[in-house]
């Protein structure tokens, strides 16, 4: 099996994120690398998904998760070499298994040589490739992004005694992107990657690529025309190549981000992610409905990217202040599973480990308009650990047996990046990859099962949505459409059993063939469609006229 | 036999939308499109305000409105396919509206709301009457936060009012209740109050649906049945009420909701009233009586011809009603001038003593024992208002007391006649 | 000859004798049935009872009025009476039946007469009853509606629905009786009449000032309602 030409593949993505260090060992050094991870490939091929999106891998010193990058153009040491990655892709790529790679385009690390030079002189030619100004002024109307760690946007550098801009942490300056060499160096960057034969790019914190006075120096139109550049680039030279957009914004803000079909190919939803659980909890669909109506219609050939958990904290960002609130009181009721405006907790516990509500998050994950991504561990529901600092409590090692180090590294279990989870509930001898495969019934073999049963059809990555409105507003039902094929889905997002009527007069005629068992439905007439719904549950019916 | 059923299909069929609630404010209305709107636009702050995580349903129970009440109700639901105004809600609100009869009853009305609330399984409930226009969003989360945070069953107001307003609550219906039951509520009949999701079950089950008297003023027997059935009980202050459209011609009606039931009611609680009293306290949330003091200029004259001419014409009726004793006494003082004239507290207590034993006896058809008290009240009116003209909040309250001790000292009295020929 | 009388006496008293025995068993079955009707009767009575007590009819008839008038009538309550009235017409008309067994000429008729009527009697003294029920609790609704709505003259009002009603009633009866149609038609047509004129000419002549009121208050309304605040009740 191998590649297939199609400049649309990413609307029929299934997207596995995982970070390389947290996957598998294979030299024993308590952190994983590009060879432990070539050789799960088939792990990954088994469970259906068909591209794989790898956090930063880069050289960095580490200080904000890869993010902070020193060398754009190699591997970070700890996770192997060049060599090895490109072993790795083309491992995937045998396997149909599409890469995405993270760029940082906006910032480096302060370790990076470009800065170091920048820094060195007021002179140096690479002097004006970030930032720099001789107040603290400049840029008022710009918010500090991370409030919990820094002061102002603006640091002060005591060897050129000026002071630098950066949106993130102080040890991260702002490329200047109002110089065209750096643009030119990017792309190059770019083209490195991109040569070697990388699928895509999550093109990280993109909204703050430019600076102007008196803005808020995000969403520039400026920055669109650097994105928009790139992306002609990409298209002329690698035609089939994609490019994601990380943007934490409201989707009316984020539209621009796909241009006419010109500038980005994916976004991520971020809104939704939070309305659905909170719609879960709150057992009524009208969170999530409202957020999809207020989501623009975007280019044909764009896509959204869903998720239900990723490496971040459940972000409540794009919420109210009293969704906030009642967020954190039904999710986070200790004060140490948030963090900054978030919940950082992995997909089972924020559940209950209720598999009948993972497995409904999935489904809707699976069958509302966008290509879903699973983030590594959530496809066997592992759990996280609170009493790590940051995010890291999501980013334990995966669990791949009841064996040593839960099958992820020889090493001493001391000298892991990472304490593996030991309770008794999500710890590795209770969760893991060996034993659920085992079992027909365990929750991967359902996810296979799901991520098949998605795959079977394009409606869900390429279909339209209409939104039905039962008066029953537990009830979330859709009808995806692509071409003469009709999927409706049906999900019962509360605790118990519901009788729900479905106006399907459009449908009048069609019968309804379950999609996991294949059975049939009786036939849809005038009178509207009465279906009950156990607790949690969903049905997705292929509409047939016979 | 198979009892009938309060809710029709298609009701049944949107309570299925809605589904379990913790909070339902009920809604009688009555061609009331002109004063439901703001009314019902209070109830959804309310709710939405101070219970933004609750589930909750607005219940529009009508009796055949024909002036489109009932979509004015409806379409105050908050949900995804209707964007309602300018409040922002977490969750799905829905105000449905059913059609219980083509012809206003109260009690039906509030039947077919505690069968919803049983229905739904609410926690904590509330009827608000579409025609008070004085209405703020704060009334529900009063009515409702003492049974839902306080575990109480009954919560019934206390308004600001108008010193001559509720005159039948404060000269009968709220010291009886008060001497019967022992329980000091202001307001044992309410247009607006909230109960508890088990005494509403508890009271839906009871079967005092089956009676006549169970069509209109079902209201006070809640409060009786959440007496005499020892729930907890409570009062909350709301604010200013003031009603709209009821004159005087409307006391016969009136009398037959609350006095009616509340004589009716004796009956099936005698073994409740007739052994204990100790006066209990209610706890009040705000202030417990307040009024206002505005001049009003009524036609005492009036009431007084009506009182006068009642007991002239009324004769045989009152005989086969009152005591010898009594009629003779009423006879005097229809007989003395517009200045002379004055009915006694204990006159009174006497005369509504009689009147309830009359109507437990059935001497008469009870409708007209109902309608024969109308002149007397209104002498007692007359003479209320006379002594009070220029009386203050604190010396209202007083007499007001005072009337309620005669009605305490009295009760012996009750207890000797409800049985025997007097 | 004496042959011929001690024949004939023979044969007459054969004939008395034969008579007699065609007469007796006859004699014993009207007394039998007689018997028959009286515990029929009694049970009838006993069932009624049990049925009028179960309905709670004397509250109804007490409720409606119609006690008070058996009070003063000094008659039993209207359950006994009912009761025992139906007693007497079922025994009654037992006795009859056995009359008509004996088979006496001319008799047959007017017992048969009887019985065409007794439906009729039983169906006009209903009416009657009731009528007098109705006619009590109408004029005191009346009387009681009119004092509430502070209506001139509530007792004339009360009196006259009374009357009208008994007399409705009164012919009702009569009709059904079948007893001089005419002339009751008659009467009721011209006391209806009488009191119909009585009644316009007292309101046309004493009523001048009443129709003033009246009108005055339904024009002055409007400022009435601004003169006076009304009280609530509630």
């Amino acid at each position: 099996m191998s590649l297939t030409q199609d400049a649309l593949w990413h609307k029929d993505a299934v997207i596995y994120q995982v970070h390389v260090r947290t996957f598998s060992d294979s030299n024993g050094d308590g952190v994983g690398d590009f060879q432990g991870l070539a050789q799960r490939l088939d792990y990954l091929q088994e469970l259906g998904i068909n591209a794989i999106w790898l956090m930063p891998f880069f050289p960095s010193p580490l200080r904000d998760d890869g993010y902070d990058i020193s060398d754009y153009e190699s591997v970070h040491p700890a996770y192997g070499t060049l060599e090895d990655f490109k072993k790795f892709l083309a491992g995937a790529h045998e396997r149909g298994i599409r890469v995405i790679i993270e760029m940082v385009l906006n910032h480096t690390s302060d370790q990076h040589p470009w800065f170091q030079e920048s820094r060195s002189s007021q002179n140096n030619p690479r002097r004006d490739w970030y930032v720099w100004s001789e107040t603290d002024t400049r840029y008022r109307g710009t918010r500090i992004i991370f409030v919990d760690t820094e002061m102002s946007n603006w640091a002060w550098d005591p060897i050129s005694k000026s002071y630098y801009w950066h949106r993130f942490f102080s040890h991260q300056p702002d490329l200047n992107y109002d110089n065209p060499a750096v643009r030119e160096q990017m792309w190059n960057v770019m083209k490195f990657w991109l040569e070697i034969g990388v699928d895509a790019f999550r093109l990280d914190a993109v909204p703050y690529l430019v600076e102007r006075e008196g803005t808020s120096c995000e969403n520039l139109p400026e920055t669109h025309a650097i994105l928009k550049e790139l992306r002609r680039k990409v298209d002329q030279e690698f035609p089939g190549r994609m490019l994601l957009a990380e943007a934490n914004q409201w989707p009316a803000d984020l539209r621009p981000y796909f241009g006419d079909g010109d500038e980005f190919h994916m976004a991520f939803h971020f809104p939704l992610m939070p309305r659905m659980f909170m719609g879960l909890k709150l057992e009524d669909r009208k969170p999530i409905t409202e957020i999809m109506q207020q989501t623009p219609e975007i280019p044909a050939s764009c896509q959204w990217c869903l998720f239900l958990r990723n490496h971040d904290e459940l972000t409540l960002e794009m919420v109210t202040d009293m969704e906030r609130d009642y967020m954190y009181d039904v999710y986070a009721g200790s004060k140490s599973m948030r963090l900054n405006l978030g919940i950082r907790r992995r997909l089972a516990p924020l559940l209950d480990n209720d598999r009948r509500r993972i497995e409904l998050m999935n489904g809707m994950l699976m069958s509302l308009p966008g290509t879903p991504i699973i983030y590594y561990g959530d496809e066997i529901g592992m759990g996280d650990n609170i009493y790590l600092g940051d995010r890291n409590g999501v980013r334990t090692p995966m669990q791949w047996s009841g064996g040593w180090n839960g099958g992820f590294s020889s090493a001493d279990p001391e000298s892991l990046y990472s304490p593996l989870l030991l309770n008794p509930v999500y710890g590795y001898q209770a969760v893991n990859v060996l034993s659920q495969k085992r079992t027909e019934h365990s929750l991967l073999s359902w996810m296979q099962r799901i991520i098949r049963v998605r795959r079977s059809t394009r409606v869900f990555g390429a279909g339209s949505i209409e939104f039905l409105y039962p008066a029953n507003h537990r009830v979330l039902a859709y009808v995806r459409q692509l071409g003469n094929e009709t999927v409706l889905v049906v999900n019962n997002v509360s605790s118990s059993a519901q009788a729900v009527e479905l106006d399907l007069r459009r449908y009048k005629g069609n019968i309804l063939i379950e999609m996991f068992g294949r059975n049939i439905f009786p036939r849809v007439g005038d009178l509207p469609y009465l279906l009950t719904m156990g607790p949690y549950q969903f049905y997705w019916f292929r509409l047939r006229r016979i | 036999m198979a009892e009938e059923s309060v809710l029709t299909d298609d009701f049944l069929r949107q309570l299925i939308n809605v589904g379990e609630v913790d909070i339902l404010v009920g809604l009688p209305t009555y061609n009331n499109a002109r004063t439901v709107g703001p009314v019902i636009e209070a109830i959804r702050a309310g709710i939405v305000k101070s219970f933004p995580r609750e589930r909750a349903v607005i219940i529009d129970a009508d009796g055949g409105s024909q002036d489109g009440t009932p979509d004015l109700v409806t379409g105050a639901s908050i949900n995804d396919v209707r964007h309602a105004s300018n409040l922002y809600a977490l969750r799905t609100l829905h105000s449905i509206s059913t059609q219980y009869s083509d012809t206003p009853a109260s009690g039906t009305a509030l039947r077919t709301i505690l069968a919803a609330a049983e229905l739904l399984r609410a926690r904590a409930c509330a009827v608000i009457s579409p025609d008070s226009t004085t209405i703020e969003p704060e009334w529900i989360p009063r009515l409702l936060r003492p049974i839902s945070h306080e575990d109480f069953d009954l919560v019934t107001p206390v308004y600001r009012r108008h010193k001559f307003e509720g005159l039948l609550m404060r000269n009968l219906l709220y010291p009886m209740t008060r001497a019967i039951y022992g329980r000091r509520l202001r307001e044992p009949y309410a247009s607006e109050f909230g109960f508890s999701g088990r005494l509403g079950s508890q009271f839906l089950g009871q079967d005092v649906w089956r009676h006549e008297a169970s069509r209109t003023g079902t209201e006070i027997s809640l409060t009786i049945a959440a007496i005499t059935g020892g729930y907890r009980l409570c009062q909350s202050f709301l604010g200013p009420k003031i009603h709209t459209d009821r004159s005087s011609s409307d006391l016969v009606p009136a009398m037959r909701q609350t006095v009616g039931t509340l004589f009716w009611s004796l009956e099936a609680t005698f073994p409740a009233w007739s052994t204990s009293a100790d006066l209990q306290t209610v706890p009040t949330h705000g202030c417990e009586y307040e009024v206002t003091q505005e001049p009003v200029r009524v036609n005492r004259k009036r009431l007084y011809e009506m009182f006068c001419s009642g007991v002239g014409e009324l004769a045989p009726v009152f005989s086969s009603i009152l005591s010898a004793g009594t009629l003779a006494e009423l006879q005097r003082m229809a007989s003395l001038s517009e200045g002379d004239f004055r009915y006694p507290a204990e006159l009174w207590v006497r005369t509504v003593y009689e009147f309830a034993a009359s109507y437990h006896k059935s001497v008469i058809s009870r409708d007209h024992i109902i309608q024969a008290m109308a002149p007397l009240y209104r002498g007692r009116m007359f003479t209320f208002l006379g002594e009070n003209r220029d009386a203050s909040a604190e010396e209202i309250e007083n007499s007001v007391e005072m009337l309620c001790h005669e009605f305490e000292r009295l009760k012996p009295y009750l207890l000797e006649i409800w049985n025997g020929r007097e | 000859m004496r042959e011929m009388i001690v024949s004939e006496l023979t044969q007459a008293f054969q004939e008395l004798a034969r008579g007699f025995a065609h007469f007796l068993p006859r004699l014993m079955v009207m007394l039998i049935i007689a018997f028959l009707g009286w515990v029929i009767a009694s049970l009838l009575k006993f069932i009624l009872r049990s049925i009028l007590r179960l309905a709670k009819f004397d509250k109804l008839s007490e409720n409606a009025g119609a006690s008070q008038l058996l009070n003063q009538a000094a008659l039993p309550s209207s359950t006994e009476l009912l009761s025992r009235f139906v007693f007497w017409v079922a025994w009654l008309g037992f006795i009859l039946l056995g009359v008509s067994v004996l088979g006496i000429v001319g008799l047959q008729e007017h017992v048969s007469k009887f019985f065409l009527f007794l439906p009729r009697l039983f169906v006009s003294l209903f009416i009657f009853f009731f009528g007098l029920l109705a006619a009590s609790f109408f004029s005191r609704a009346a009387l009681l509606a009119a004092v509430n709505a502070n209506l001139p003259a509530p007792r004339l009002l009360s009196i006259s629905i009374r009357t009208i009603i008994i007399i409705f009633v009164l012919s009702m009866v009569f009709e059904e009786l079948g007893l001089a149609e005419q002339t009751m038609l008659l009467a009721f047509g011209i006391v209806f009449g009488a009191m119909m004129l009585a009644l316009s000419i007292a309101f046309g002549v004493g009523g001048r000032d009443l129709a003033r009121q009246f009108l005055e208050r339904r024009l002055a309304r409007r400022k009435k309602e601004e003169r006076e605040d009304e009280l609530s009740p509630l």
